[in-house]
């Protein structure tokens, strides 16, 4: 393995409708590990050039992490700065997703005019908030936002608001599923994730020594699905969808629109209130364990970190895809079962794009009738 | 994990780069990259690789290489 990772799903058909579905992962789910030996402010340093696609995400959830290791809990302007840092990772993970992967599902071309500017809102909006390049400094790092470099991120952000509009990818897939009768497709009886992870979350990480965690979680035998939909599930029209629908294809491609209307407003509640933080008390643990927790745009990050002496003796990081593709996880259940129609692998497809792994997928069928 | 391989430009031509990590190399389409780029630069790719998503500064590349390097040869893989 030298590029990065995938997944290969692989459904197998019998009588008429797939009967299993296995998933081939070749993520490097332990690949955090090797932060062990290093300095803390080494793996906030390097953790988002790691993962630079969700690298805010990753860099504020170490960040988390370290601090949860002190004992020391983020005052409400850092808080609120590292919502601002998130919301807008999310915000252009989602538009990724619509203006250059979903076009494809409805047979069209990406929209890469409309995509090219997002990306660098992310570094923008770090160097925004954060002048002097701490933004995933435990502790703090000099939160200073200028007024004026925040009104134009989002004036730059403003632009998404055309992703709502009645010709715009979103709407049309949703007619589109609408028309085939594939709303409810993909529906699965796992249950959503609880606000801040599982209860014995952390006690699972720090007993699984040989990764198979990592790799396949789970509470008490309890898969669960992570991502827009969860954040959303409570939202009016997103509980109506799932009310008729079920966790379904209908209800996650709808609560990734919803949630691109929710985070702009967010922000710009955000950046009324947004001050400067007062300077920092954080001393770094010497000695101490503690995980951090992020909702990326994909669903719920965590990091793990064990210190020693200020030495990081143990690092972890537990990814949504890790849930939402387990081998008993909502791709699985929501495609067991389906019949097999000569569409299958384009509905496969949908689901897959609809649980937004963060690695390429792809998809196989077995046993053609 | 997502990591992201920071990967060389080795040619570019009618808006695709090919591009180098790791001693194997790939094409991949620049029109997504708000940067402009040239040979000898490095990009991390998107999920599947058809779009270069963003410009990496050597130093940063230098460093997140090392460490897949080690990823790879402790077989974390």
């Amino acid at each position: 393995m030298t590029f990065e990772a995938g997944l290969d799903i692989r459904l197998s058909l019998r009588n008429g409708a797939v009967e299993a579905v296995d998933i081939a992962s070749t993520r490097l789910v332990q690949a955090a590990g090797l932060m062990a030996g290093r300095k803390p402010e080494q793996v906030t340093g390097l953790l988002p050039s790691l993962f630079a696609l969700c690298g805010t995400a990753q860099g504020i959830a170490a960040a988390r992490a370290f601090e949860a290791a002190a004992g020391w809990t983020a005052p409400p302007a850092l808080e609120a700065a590292r919502t601002v840092l998130l919301g807008v990772e999310t915000l252009v993970e989602h538009a990724s997703a619509i203006l250059r992967d979903w076009p494809a599902l409805l047979g069209e071309e990406p929209d890469l005019t409309a995509l090219r500017p997002l990306r660098p809102l992310i570094t923008a909006s770090r160097h925004a908030l954060f002048p002097s390049g701490g933004w995933a400094t435990p502790g703090g790092g000099g939160l200073a936002p200028p007024p004026a470099a925040l009104a134009d991120l989002l004036r730059a952000l403003a632009a998404l608001r055309a992703l709502d509009s009645e010709d715009a990818v979103p709407i049309r897939l949703m007619r589109h599923l609408a028309a085939q009768g594939l709303e409810s497709f993909g529906a699965s009886d796992i249950p959503l994730m609880p606000v801040g992870g599982p209860s014995d979350l952390e006690d699972r990480l720090a007993a699984d020594r040989d990764g198979t965690y990592l790799a396949r979680p789970d509470s008490q035998g309890r898969v669960y699905e992570t991502g827009c939909l969860t954040r959303l599930a409570a939202y009016p029209t997103i509980a109506a969808l799932r009310g008729r629908h079920g966790n379904s294809l209908a209800a996650r491609f709808a609560a990734r629109q919803v949630e691109i209307a929710e985070i702009l407003r967010k922000l710009e509640d955000l950046a009324q209130d947004l001050t400067t933080a007062p300077t920092t008390t954080f001393s770094p643990a010497g000695t101490g364990a503690g995980i951090g927790l992020v909702e990326a745009a994909r669903g719920l990050l965590v990091h793990r970190v064990e210190l020693e002496e200020g030495v990081v003796r143990r690092y972890q990081i537990l990814a949504p895809t890790e849930w939402n593709f387990h081998p008993d996880g909502p791709l699985v259940r929501g495609l067991r079962g389906a019949e097999a129609t000569p569409d299958l692998h384009w509905r496969a497809r949908v689901l897959a794009a609809a649980l937004d792994p963060c690695v390429a997928c792809s998809v196989e069928i077995a046993g053609h009738a | 994990m997502c990591m992201a391989i920071p990967s060389r430009i080795t040619s570019i031509a009618n808006g695709m780069a090919t591009v180098e990590a790791f001693g194997r190399s790939r094409t991949t389409s620049l029109l997504l990259l708000a940067d402009e780029v040239a040979v000898g630069d490095y990009v991390i790719l998107g999920a599947g690789g058809n779009f270069a998503a963003e410009k990496v500064e050597p130093e940063q590349a230098a460093e997140a290489l090392a460490y897949l390097a080690d990823v790879l040869a402790t077989g974390q893989a």
